[in-house]
């Protein structure tokens, strides 16, 4: 049976959330020149810093991680995050490709 | 999103189902839209466009809104003719790519549970198989066995039926006997440009795996350019 690209990673969102832990997704929600993964690449982080699926092939997964991760410790539901070559941020953790990213980040509640 | 968005969506799946998922990235409120199906007031005026996205097989946001739409349709279906060990690595493909697999096969010995486990199997001649699938114009039809008797008769059900993609196992010989043979049955030339023959996109392999890898990227090439 061929699976779709989120099974796994809700499958694991249900799971960790029956565990106890706080779970967030992260989507790509806009993408503009070359990015490494297409519009609706997710990834799913919980609180504890554990993460599956991607968003952009290693190139911004570290700050989405972060982000993630004091959403929930802050107990906001949700932000978009842009990522681009020219935000002194992006180039730091190498978003090399050229494109631009927007990924939104909400908790799963 | 609420967790019960994320299970609906997995049992949706599960069911085969056809849907898109709608997140308002204001609120984070999300939605799940059925074709044909009314929408909660806060999505209910996006209704048009949520379709037109849904229609393209599409996700993104809608255009000057915060609304963004990720749209869920099936796998496309490949019907593989032939049980053979080519096959076994085309169903470990498209485990990946999102293609949703059928052999078929009257041969039981070749066809077996054991050889493919986990894979929808048919095992009848192509012309009952066809009666219990549903296909349409995005269906696609590989042929292996190398056997008119089998391999022709899917070739010219999937011709008939309009399957964006066909490719049939075989060298440029075996090809051109194939031709004749089907323009005997009563196709046109121009029709059968319609079949891949010899299968796949040129890679210079020649193990299963390979021939596999070969079938699996025209697949997917047709897929694109067909907009599928």
């Amino acid at each position: 049976m061929s699976n779709f690209p989120e099974k796994k990673i809700f499958e694991e969102a249900d799971n960790w959330i029956k565990n106890n832990k706080k779970v967030s997704l992260a989507t790509v929600v806009q993408t503009w020149g070359s990015s490494p993964l297409g519009i609706g690449s997710r990834m799913i982080v919980s609180e504890d810093g554990n993460f599956l699926g991607s968003v952009s092939g290693g190139c911004v997964e570290a700050k989405v991680v972060e982000e993630c991760i004091s959403l929930m410790k802050n107990k906001k539901i949700c932000k978009k995050i842009d990522f681009n070559v020219s935000n002194e941020n992006a180039w730091e953790i190498g978003l090399a490709c050229g494109g631009d990213i927007s990924i939104y980040i909400e908790e799963i509640k | 999103m609420k967790l019960e968005i994320i299970r609906e969506t997995l049992k949706n799946k599960s069911l085969k189902k056809e849907f898109a998922l709608i997140t308002n990235l204001i609120n984070g409120e999300s939605e799940i839209f059925f074709p044909g199906h009314n929408l909660s007031e806060m999505f209910s005026k996006y209704s048009e466009e949520i379709e037109k996205i849904f229609n393209l097989n599409k996700n993104g946001i809608i255009e000057n809104s915060e609304i963004f739409v990720q749209t869920y349709k099936n796998p496309i279906k490949v019907i593989i003719v032939g049980a053979v060990d080519i096959s076994i690595y085309l169903i470990e493909f498209a485990k990946n790519l999102n293609f949703e697999i059928i052999i078929v096969d009257p041969r039981g010995y070749f066809a077996s549970k054991e050889r493919f486990p986990d894979t929808k199997i048919i095992n009848k001649w192509p012309n009952e198989a066809f009666d219990e699938i549903e296909t349409n114009s995005s269906t696609a039809l590989v042929t292996l066995t190398h056997d008119p008797k089998i391999d022709d008769p899917a070739l010219q059900y999937a011709l008939k039926n309009k399957f964006f993609y066909i490719g049939a196992l075989g060298s440029k010989k075996t090809h051109e006997k194939r031709c004749s043979r089907l323009i005997e049955a009563g196709f046109k030339e121009v029709e059968l440009d319609k079949i891949n023959g010899p299968i796949g996109i040129k890679l210079g392999g020649k193990s299963p795996s390979e021939i596999a890898l070969s079938i699996i990227s025209q697949l997917v090439s047709e897929k694109y350019k067909n907009k599928i």
